[in-house]
């Protein structure tokens, strides 16, 4: 059998929310054996639209693969003396629940009376904190992180990121953590503890660049005021295009591929801070030049120069993208249901490789039997 | 006290961010760091040579170099040590394996070609540190077609499949406002590290990963993936909405550029959110009445809550919805994030003094350990600051052979001999 990173690793995950689900999946994916504690109304995430055509949650797909399910009402003693048990066979816990949460049911990390028990809590806020008992989701993780301001246009409203991004950010992070504690318990044996990982933490840390710009720069920096190739895609002619021009060599190929051959020959524009304080007198004429491209034929031949520059890809051209197909990256699951299309591993272990075995269980059941 | 990672050293060539960022979590979990850099080819966030000094900093006495003054890099780098190779040159090359025999993992994120053909890829850092760990952290991964089309986050963004997803309801895709998909990489990267750690606990083996950024971060919206594998439906921008819940958004408060971020993922708090916005008769509104009503009737919801902020002072309302139960919070911008109490009650945010930019508030580690705990961050490396310092402490190296190290510009500080630009 080809070894898993995290051989061995036994985890019961009794978190609630996406960051805490993706901590674990992470953990699952690597090796680990997780057993997901969810409520007996199923865990949260299965009431998570968009559904497929059967009614199920494609979020919870995604985010409680890889695991098995036992269901377990912990705001009874009945049922948190099975969690218990099942706790005493665990190296770790995985929790998003408040502080006052896990203390009124007498299932703070000190309850377990384990000192080699590591005890992840992912949350919006903290533990500890002003804030560890307020309520947050990725839309005020984006807001109180700095992201909300910087995303979108001036003229508008601040956008949060799309989707459960902080959340992921801070399943990451928390997977992460988990292993740092466990190794410090491989070399100190016995050692456990808790871990703490917020999501206003994680996503501030996402946007220090921008804290330190804005402190050094002497001045905040703001949303866009308009949609233009400085600040991400513009029109080409069967979608959206990035060219993300820095050096000067990239300048210089870009502008001899769009014909621009002016714009090319003039050594003032190798600068990138003499083109940010005259933008007004190239952009339009480059993204003009650019509208006459598809999205293929420019990549094509900027890369073959080496000019960074990117097509925005939809999923459906991303399931069918050349590289992506040669690597490896989608994975299909081959038991038996109807054929599922995963995304992959985020990246390559040479000894241990990620693995997909299974999709999300239904309540209360191992994956394998849970159909 | 130190973090939990304490003991394990990383010799890393890590630059601009996804690698900066993802060496740096390992660096605030206690790992040793040394940045090894070059000086004929600057890291491209610590800028140029010759680059203007930020407007803060130009009354900063101390501040003289601007390549060690640059946010970006500063922001990115803090905890580590940074010593200077020239690794075009052989000498310098024989110094990295050196250090390499020292070290617990290795990172970079070059192109894919670049440390093969400096003659220092996986199999030669093995043949000196047989369990060593390398994680290459590219654009497109070290296999495949694309493997050498360069990239960075505002391409990796449109590639992975997340600009699409990002933007304004009925509007084009957008980037994020800052590279986005590089700290999205970082994250994976530091966890790769971790558990090629944990299989090296308990096998003694070492072993390469190679971290493609627009897989990490397609893997990162792989719901979305799944939507479309599932139904063939690609998932639209919804601007601040939610697949599920309504209200879910960010409205405007009184004053320019303010702004309140609201939401109601339960009938408790949709309550809560009627009455602390004096507007309790929502709650019998027929358009409103359940969640599947307000989600139905998301723009006269969204009108009308944003009516309702519009007037208000955005902190005190943001603290009104709080108290209440409403998930909501201020829109803070970059300036207000730096002095934020919750963070600074955390630990995220600290103080740090700079050798040359002076002292500035930074967010620092996202982690919280009850046992390990980490010191006080330090400030990242001037180019070349630890050069003595760790060739001494690893490799044993004298002064004299130091000295002859720079003097052949294999090693050294600032701009390389030669160098024709300003220095700042």
């Amino acid at each position: 059998m080809t070894p898993r990173a995290l051989d061995g690793v036994r985890v019961i995950d009794f978190s609630t929310t996406v960051a805490g689900a993706w901590c674990s999946r992470l953990l699952a994916d690597f090796g680990a054996e997780v057993v997901l504690a969810e409520p007996p109304a199923g865990h949260p995430l299965r009431q998570l639209a968009p559904f497929d055509h059967a009614g199920a949650s494609i979020p919870a797909a995604y985010f409680l693969a890889n695991k098995r399910s036992v269901t377990l009402d912990l705001d009874s003693e009945a049922g948190r003396g099975v969690f218990r048990g099942l706790a005493a066979r665990c190296d770790v816990l995985v929790s998003s629940a408040a502080p006052s949460w896990l203390a009124t049911r007498g299932l703070e990390y000190g309850s377990f009376g384990r000192a080699d028990l590591v005890m992840a809590h992912a949350t919006e806020h903290g533990m500890a904190g002003a804030l560890a008992e307020t309520p947050g989701n990725d839309l005020t993780t984006a807001a109180r992180s700095g992201w909300a301001a910087l995303n979108g246009l001036l003229s508008r409203e601040p956008l949060k990121p799309s989707g459960w991004q902080s959340s992921m950010c801070t399943g990451v992070a928390a997977w992460a953590a988990v292993l740092a504690a466990l190794w410090r318990r491989g070399e100190h044996a016995g050692e456990g503890q808790e871990v703490d990982v917020a999501a206003v933490d994680v996503m501030a840390s996402t946007f220090a660049p921008a804290v330190l710009r804005t402190l050094y720069g002497g001045e905040t920096l703001r949303r866009r005021a308009e949609v233009d190739m400085l600040s991400g895609p513009v029109p080409v002619r069967d979608g959206h295009f990035a060219l993300t021009i820095s050096r000067a060599h990239f300048w210089r190929d870009a502008m001899h591929i769009l014909g621009l051959e002016d714009l090319a020959a003039d050594p003032r524009w190798e600068a990138g801070h003499y083109r940010a304080s005259h933008k007004d007198e190239y952009v339009g004429r480059v993204e003009e030049a650019m509208r006459g491209w598809t999205r293929h034929d420019l990549f094509q031949e900027l890369a073959a120069r080496r000019v960074i520059a990117g097509p925005v890809l939809e999923m459906a051209e991303l399931a069918a993208n050349e590289h992506l197909q040669a690597r490896g990256f989608w994975a299909q699951l081959d038991d038996g249901e109807a054929p599922a299309t995963f995304p992959g591993a985020p990246f390559k272990m040479t000894r241990t490789p990620w693995e997909l075995s299974g999709r999300a269980p239904a309540p209360g059941r191992a994956a394998e039997d849970g159909r | 006290m130190s973090g939990p990672l304490h003991g394990l050293r990383g010799v890393v060539l890590t630059q601009a961010w996804a690698g900066t960022y993802c060496t740096q979590l390992l660096g605030f979990l206690g790992a040793d760091i040394i940045q090894v850099e070059v000086r004929k080819r600057l890291d491209s966030w610590r800028g140029s040579y010759d680059m203007p000094m930020p407007a803060a900093l130009r009354e900063v006495p101390t501040a003289k170099h601007p390549w060690n003054c640059n946010p970006l890099y500063n922001s990115v780098n803090t905890n580590k040590r940074c010593v200077t190779l020239d690794l075009q040159a052989a000498e310098g090359r024989e110094v990295l394996l050196r250090m390499v025999r020292h070290a617990d993992f290795v990172a970079e994120n070059f192109s894919p070609r670049v440390l093969g053909n400096l003659g220092l890829g996986y199999d030669a850092l093995r043949e000196v540190k047989p369990d060593i760990i390398l994680l290459s952290l590219s654009a497109y991964g070290n296999t495949g077609p694309w493997a050498n089309v360069p990239g960075i986050g505002g391409t990796i963004e449109p590639t992975s499949g997340m600009t699409a997803l990002h933007g304004y309801e009925g509007g084009p895709p957008m980037n994020s406002g800052q590279m986005y998909p590089d700290a999205v990489a970082g994250l994976y990267g530091c966890g790769a590290i971790l558990a090629a750690l944990h299989h090296r606990q308990s096998t003694g083996e070492g072993q390469y990963i190679d971290l493609s950024m627009q897989e990490a971060n397609l893997a990162h919206i792989g719901d979305a993936a799944i939507e479309w594998a599932l139904t063939g439906r690609q998932r639209p921008r919804m601007g601040n909405r939610h697949t599920t819940f309504a209200p879910h958004g960010i409205y405007p408060c009184a004053g320019e550029n303010r702004w309140v971020a609201a939401a109601s993922e339960t009938e408790v708090q949709w309550l809560a959110l009627c009455g602390a916005l004096g507007h309790a008769e929502w709650a019998a509104d027929a358009r409103f009445a359940s969640a599947s009503a307000r989600k139905a009737n998301e723009d006269a919801l969204d009108a009308a809550i944003g009516a309702a902020t519009a007037g208000a002072d955005r902190d005190s309302l943001a603290r009104r919805l709080s108290a209440a139960g409403v998930i909501a919070a201020a829109v803070l911008e970059a300036d207000e994030v730096a002095s934020d109490p919750h963070l600074r009650e955390r630990g995220v945010i600290e103080t740090v003094t700079h050798p040359e930019a002076g002292t500035w508030d930074m967010i620092c580690s996202p982690f919280h350990f009850s046992k390990t705990t980490p010191g006080a961050t330090r400030p990242a490396p001037c180019l070349g600051e630890h050069n003595f310092e760790v060739f001494s402490e690893l490799l044993g190296m004298s002064h004299d052979e130091y000295e002859a190290l720079v003097a052949s510009g294999v090693s050294g500080v600032g701009p390389p001999d030669g160098y024709e630009g300003g220095t700042g």
